[in-house]
């Protein structure tokens, strides 16, 4: 009875949690030279998911950060469920010195299409101090052409550097305090979710559209 | 088994109420969340301490301080050790976090950087403050700079005229970020409103539930008894509390209401009534069959439990400008959790005479009897007087004097009452002071009423001298002289129009159901003094009636939490911050004040 109890009640209070931290965000495109085009139509942003999704969820995370790897479990699994999600990854840097050579590596990686499979193997080191050899290794292990990445990082340095900032910019335009954060439609998650929490949010933003 | 389910529910529910304002507001920033101060140690090293939120933590390692580029030798404690699947155990701080550095010169620029997550929630980039080593102080290293002690949700105290107890007023200032001290000076609050006229009225309703059970009451079963009475009286508050933090600042407004005033006054009539015997306020038949099915027992705890819990509803707002300012308080910093266990500590001082009493008084008090029955006619007489001193918050002047005429006509035939009863017309000494006071009383109340009819006040000055009706100065009408304004777009040409002229400004942020602002517009803004001194303003009344989006955008303006309050500008255009007043205040600390708008 208590096992059962306390089990109902964390998905409960989960799902509540999760419906009750949507805040509405409103791209402040005057101030900021930041607009939901920027955000939502970057050509240089790698794109999961069904590109032709009803739904676009972006998602803001940084490869050291363990509870951005926890919710992209159930994130990438409710993508696949629903199959109407388009997916934006928003590579964001931002809290120690090694996940900038961790966006840097995945970001080249889009350049030989294999973006997902290093997003993933970066995903996939659980934990936060992630050292650069470390990276690499799960990088090497990942099926990717490595002389070509080498090259790609070189030869696109500026258009990757670019990118991130811009990465950064919006995320501290829509005002994201840490990792990891979520648009969803037009609904601004900053905070880790469980597969329920991003189903009700999902759910929540699609009733809104429909408005 | 149902029982259970119903736990849950409850237990579901509660912590829902708890989630909603934290999660409507986003997520906390790194810096309310973890809150740097730097001391001076004995041995002239510089200690660092953290606060930090339940529920966050910060890394150890990632702790670090440099000066003019150059790192420096930062000792920390041990922390808790967390498994990083990458590290292996890694070590973290919760709740605070300290460390030292030794050896700092007297002057620079010291760099601190550090860095935490909130448990499966979120992770912060690195946090870098500066601290200036001259002085202390801590800021962001981009230089916005913060004072030690800066509280988001500290409310300004305001010292309160005709409130009988003026120290409670002055505690609301006293109300910083640590919770254990949050809550002390809640129950000393609490404490200080026990010996209000308004608390006095629980006296008599405990007394009678305990000496219903007569015969059997022990010191143990009175403590029982009167601590369920305390426990459910102080939860009362609780859920007042969470209300509070939910609600936000319209609670204050809606307690403030001349509707609102008016209930409550009228629950208090009905209270004293009942002590007067006109009738007895009882449970209906139903629960009290149900709560107590002991037939012999006539106190029970339930029973006890839920006299407690309505008399918190009904004496509750009697202390209301106390209490909204504590309201105010926990409104802003929108905390629910601290919120209810605060007010919750609040209700536990008030009742810990009562406690007291039900306890030790238990064994002293003699069986229901003529004692019993003049302590609840006094408190009858004392509830009387308390209604009408809450709606002389909102009454007219006449009416005021002539219900305080009534009142003190209505006590004297009382007295007398009391004193003749016996149908013998004979006289004893001892009958003399009560036959003098009953006089006394019917003179005082003839003169009250009659002046009121006549348009003379004077005899309200021994009320006003005991600051229960407002002073003498605003026995008149007086012309105002107020521009009022109610949206953003006036606003700016009044304030524009006062500049032009070269004028000093003063905006008086006021509603129409802000009963404190009726007092201060009647006595404070209305003595002769003070409006000498406003002559040469600009004076300006925004009117946040409504409360709607135009209203809070010219609060916003001026981060205002609510009416009354009154801000000064000088002749640029720019608030002279020392004069802002926040709620009531008395006409000395008003001029002075004044004083302050003209230096800045």
């Amino acid at each position: 009875m208590s096992d059962s109890l306390s089990r109902n009640t964390f998905l409960r209070l989960a799902g509540g949690a999760a419906m009750l931290l949507l805040t509405k965000t409103f791209a402040r495109s005057a101030e900021n030279e930041v607009t939901s085009e920027m955000i939502l139509a970057d050509p240089e942003t790698p794109i999961g998911g069904n590109p032709n999704g009803d739904l676009t969820i972006v998602d803001f995370f940084d490869y050291n950060c363990p509870f951005c790897k926890k919710s992209a479990v159930h994130l990438e699994r409710l993508v696949k469920t629903d199959g109407k999600i388009k997916l934006i990854y928003r590579d964001w840097p931002i809290l120690t010195e090694t996940s900038i050579v961790g966006a840097q590596l995945a970001l080249a990686a889009r350049y030989q299409g294999k973006y997902l499979d290093v997003h993933h193997a970066l995903m996939g080191i659980p934990g936060y101090g992630i050292s650069r050899e470390q990276m690499i290794d799960a990088v090497r292990k990942s099926n990717i052409d490595l002389p070509r990445l080498d090259a790609d990082l070189q030869g696109n340095a500026d258009a990757i550097r670019g990118l991130i900032k811009r990465n950064l910019t919006i995320a501290e335009a829509i005002g994201l305090q840490g990792t990891p954060g979520f648009l969803v439609g037009p609904y601004k998650v900053n905070e880790a979710l469980t597969y329920e929490g991003f189903q009700h949010v999902v759910a929540d933003a699609r009733t809104r559209q429909r408005k | 088994m149902a029982y259970a389910r119903a736990f849950r529910f409850v237990t579901m529910f509660l912590l829902a109420l708890w989630l909603v304002p934290a999660g409507a507001a986003g997520p906390k920033p790194a810096d309310q969340v973890f809150r740097l101060s730097v001391t001076l140690g004995e041995d002239e090293e510089l200690d660092l301490n953290w606060a930090i939120d339940p529920g966050y933590y910060l890394y150890r390692e990632k702790i670090t301080a440099s000066l003019a580029g150059k790192p420096l030798k930062l000792t920390t404690e041990r922390g808790d050790v967390k498994d990083d699947p990458n590290f292996g155990p890694t070590e973290v701080y919760h709740h605070e976090a300290s460390a030292y550095i030794e050896a700092v010169p007297a002057k620079g620029r010291l760099l601190v950087t550090f860095q935490g997550c909130g448990e499966n929630t979120i992770c912060y980039p690195p946090v870098t403050k500066a601290i200036d080593l001259e002085t202390l102080a801590v800021s962001d290293a981009t230089g916005k700079v913060e004072r030690a002690g800066d509280s988001p949700g500290a409310v300004e105290a305001s010292s309160s005229i005709g409130t009988a107890a003026p120290a409670a007023g002055g505690d609301a200032s006293g109300l910083d970020s640590s919770y254990v001290y949050t809550l002390l000076t809640f129950l000393g609050f609490g404490l200080l409103l026990a010996f209000t006229p308004c608390t006095f009225p629980m006296l008599p309703i405990l007394s009678g539930m305990l000496t219903r059970s007569a015969g059997r009451l022990s010191p143990a079963r009175g403590f029982v008894l009167s601590a369920s009475y305390v426990l459910a009286m102080a939860g009362a508050y609780g859920v007042l509390g969470i209300f509070a933090a939910w609600f936000g600042g319209n609670l204050q407004a809606s307690l403030q209401t001349p509707l609102a005033v008016t209930l409550m006054s009228a629950m208090f009539v009905v209270l004293a009534l009942s002590m007067f015997g006109f009738y007895e306020l009882q449970l209906p038949q139903s629960l009290n069959a149900r709560l107590l099915p002991d037939s012999g027992r006539s106190g029970s705890i339930a029973g006890a439990a839920l006299l407690g819990f309505a008399s918190a509803l009904v004496v509750g707002p009697c202390v209301t400008p106390p209490l909204a300012a504590a309201l105010v308080y926990i409104a802003q910093t929108g905390n629910t959790l601290r919120g209810s266990s605060a007010l919750f500590a609040l209700g536990l001082g008030m009742g810990l005479p009562l406690l007291l009493l039900g306890t030790f008084g238990a064994t002293m008090l003699p069986k229901s009897g003529p004692w019993l029955i003049r302590v609840k006619q006094v408190s009858g007489v004392v509830l009387i007087g308390v209604a009408i001193w809450m709606m002389s918050r909102i009454l007219a002047l006449p009416l005021i004097a002539s219900s305080w005429g009534l009142f003190a006509a209505g006590t004297g035939a009382w007295l007398a009452m009391i004193a003749f009863k016996r149908s013998k017309p004979v006289w004893h000494l001892r009958q003399l002071p009560i036959a003098a006071a009953s006089c006394g009383f019917v003179i005082y109340g003839l003169l009250l009423a009659g002046g009121a009819l006549g348009g003379w006040y004077e005899p309200l000055q021994p009320l006003a001298w005991a600051a229960i009706v407002p002073p003498p100065g605003t026995w008149h009408e007086g012309e105002d002289g107020f521009q009022i304004v109610t949206n953003e777009a006036d606003l700016d040409a009044a304030i524009a129009a006062g500049r032009a002229e070269g004028r000093r400004t003063l905006v008086d942020f006021s509603a129409s159901w802000c009963t404190e602002c009726r007092l201060m517009e009647r006595t404070v803004l209305a003595d002769e003094n003070v409006r000498l001194r406003l002559d040469s303003m600009q004076l300006i009344r925004a009117d946040v009636t409504r409360n709607d989006a135009q209203s809070r955008s010219i609060m916003q303006r001026f981060a205002v939490v609510g009416p009354p309050t009154l801000i000064f500008l000088n002749r640029e255009g720019k608030e002279v911050e020392d004069a802002r007043t926040v709620g009531t205040t008395a006409v000395d600390d008003f001029l002075a004040r004044i004083a302050a708008a003209e230096r800045g």
